[in-house]
């Protein structure tokens, strides 16, 4: 089935109501050209789930930036093993970090905010990763962003990341979930996680962009804490596109 | 082909930010010229044109641009600088591309 045959909408009601694993056999089931992507920290259960569902239909990226912490490499090398599947490892391009190391040094994020640098690190190679897919799957959860107007939808039309000419579907099976559920899920199936964890980090991205979190803290107010929380301004609000 | 832009107008009456930084950027580059029609999506009207129009299409977001081409459906872009490479067949800068893509998707950052 082709991803523009699909009403997002209709089956963002449908699917809401369904759990991670659900949705992950229905992703499945739909798209034969289908990617997870794995950030190395508990959207390993995404890994788990697709893994108990169709083992061989597994297909796993993780954009290594080149800067994740010593843990998380080896964290991603014992997800490989352990499930016993290949993971794509995409890199950013070296010219476009060169000349922002050049220009701006190692640290420009501190300064100037993580978003050019996660551009070019990240978005990039997750565009360029994106354009040989169907459809591709993400951790994301609602509770990640309190902060954010728009919900994030179990299944939504990316239309920032499809090809020309193309349909690109993102699933979000977890955006019901809790951190808590994740966590549940993780030790009651012997889930294997990243060491970082126990050190307090419940976010995990790049080392000098990550730090662990005290209790009581957001999630969120462990990556970036030196900006000021960014609220998105251009989305049509919900409630009235909604009506 | 037919190529309408929809802004959006805030609770407060004005303009977003994001449109009024598209719409100076295409009046910079000549393109509004190419622009077929310009609907509002006024949040706080919600039967305005464009927030009909939005939710016709499920977008989330604007500006937008609806691309409507002979025979075929209509191409919804989010992506001011997509639109610009993919239907002007105009040079972008990919750094601006990208940008723009996490500046509309503040939770990607998380992957």
């Amino acid at each position: 089935m082709t991803a523009n045959l699909l009403n997002t909408l209709d089956l963002d009601r449908e699917l809401s109501n369904q759990s991670p694993q659900e949705i992950i056999a229905y992703a499945l089931d739909q798209f034969d050209n289908i990617a997870i992507s794995f950030s190395g920290a508990e959207d390993v259960v995404l890994i788990d789930m697709a893994h108990r569902i169709n083992p061989e239909k597994v297909q796993v990226f993780s954009l290594d930036t080149g800067r994740l912490h010593a843990e998380t490499y080896r964290f991603i090398e014992k997800v490989r093993e352990h499930y016993g599947i290949q993971i794509d490892v995409v890199f950013p391009d070296a010219y476009a970090v060169n000349n922002m190391v050049r220009e701006k040094g190692l640290f420009s994020f501190y300064r100037d905010g993580h978003k050019e640098c996660c551009s070019i690190r990240k978005i990039g190679p997750l565009r360029r990763k994106l354009l040989t897919v169907d459809a591709w799957v993400t951790g994301q959860r609602r509770d990640q962003s309190p902060g954010t107007r728009t919900a994030i939808p179990v299944i939504q039309d990316d239309k920032a990341f499809a090809r020309p000419d193309g349909t690109l579907t993102k699933f979000n099976p977890l955006a019901n979930w809790s951190s808590n559920q994740v966590w549940e899920y993780i030790r009651s199936n012997n889930v294997p996680y990243n060491e970082l964890h126990d050190r307090g980090y419940i976010s995990i991205g790049c080392e000098p962009c990550t730090r662990a979190t005290g209790p009581g803290q957001h999630e969120r107010e462990g990556r970036w804490w030196w900006e000021e929380a960014t609220m998105k301004e251009c989305g049509l609000h919900a409630v009235n596109t909604q009506k | 082909m037919k190529i309408t832009l929809v802004k959006k107008i805030k609770l407060d009456g004005s303009l977003c930010r994001k449109c009024e930084d598209v719409q100076q950027k295409m009046e910079a580059a000549d393109q509004m010229s190419l622009i077929d029609e310009v609907l509002l999506a006024d949040e706080r009207d919600p039967s305005s044109p464009g927030m009909l129009l939005a939710k016709h299409y499920n977008v989330e977001q604007a500006p937008f641009f609806v691309v409507e081409r002979e025979g075929q459906q209509p191409e919804i872009y989010t992506v001011y600088f997509k639109f610009v490479k993919e239907v002007l067949n105009q040079k972008t800068r990919e750094e601006d591309e990208l940008k723009e893509i996490l500046n509309d998707n503040p939770d990607l950052d998380f992957l």
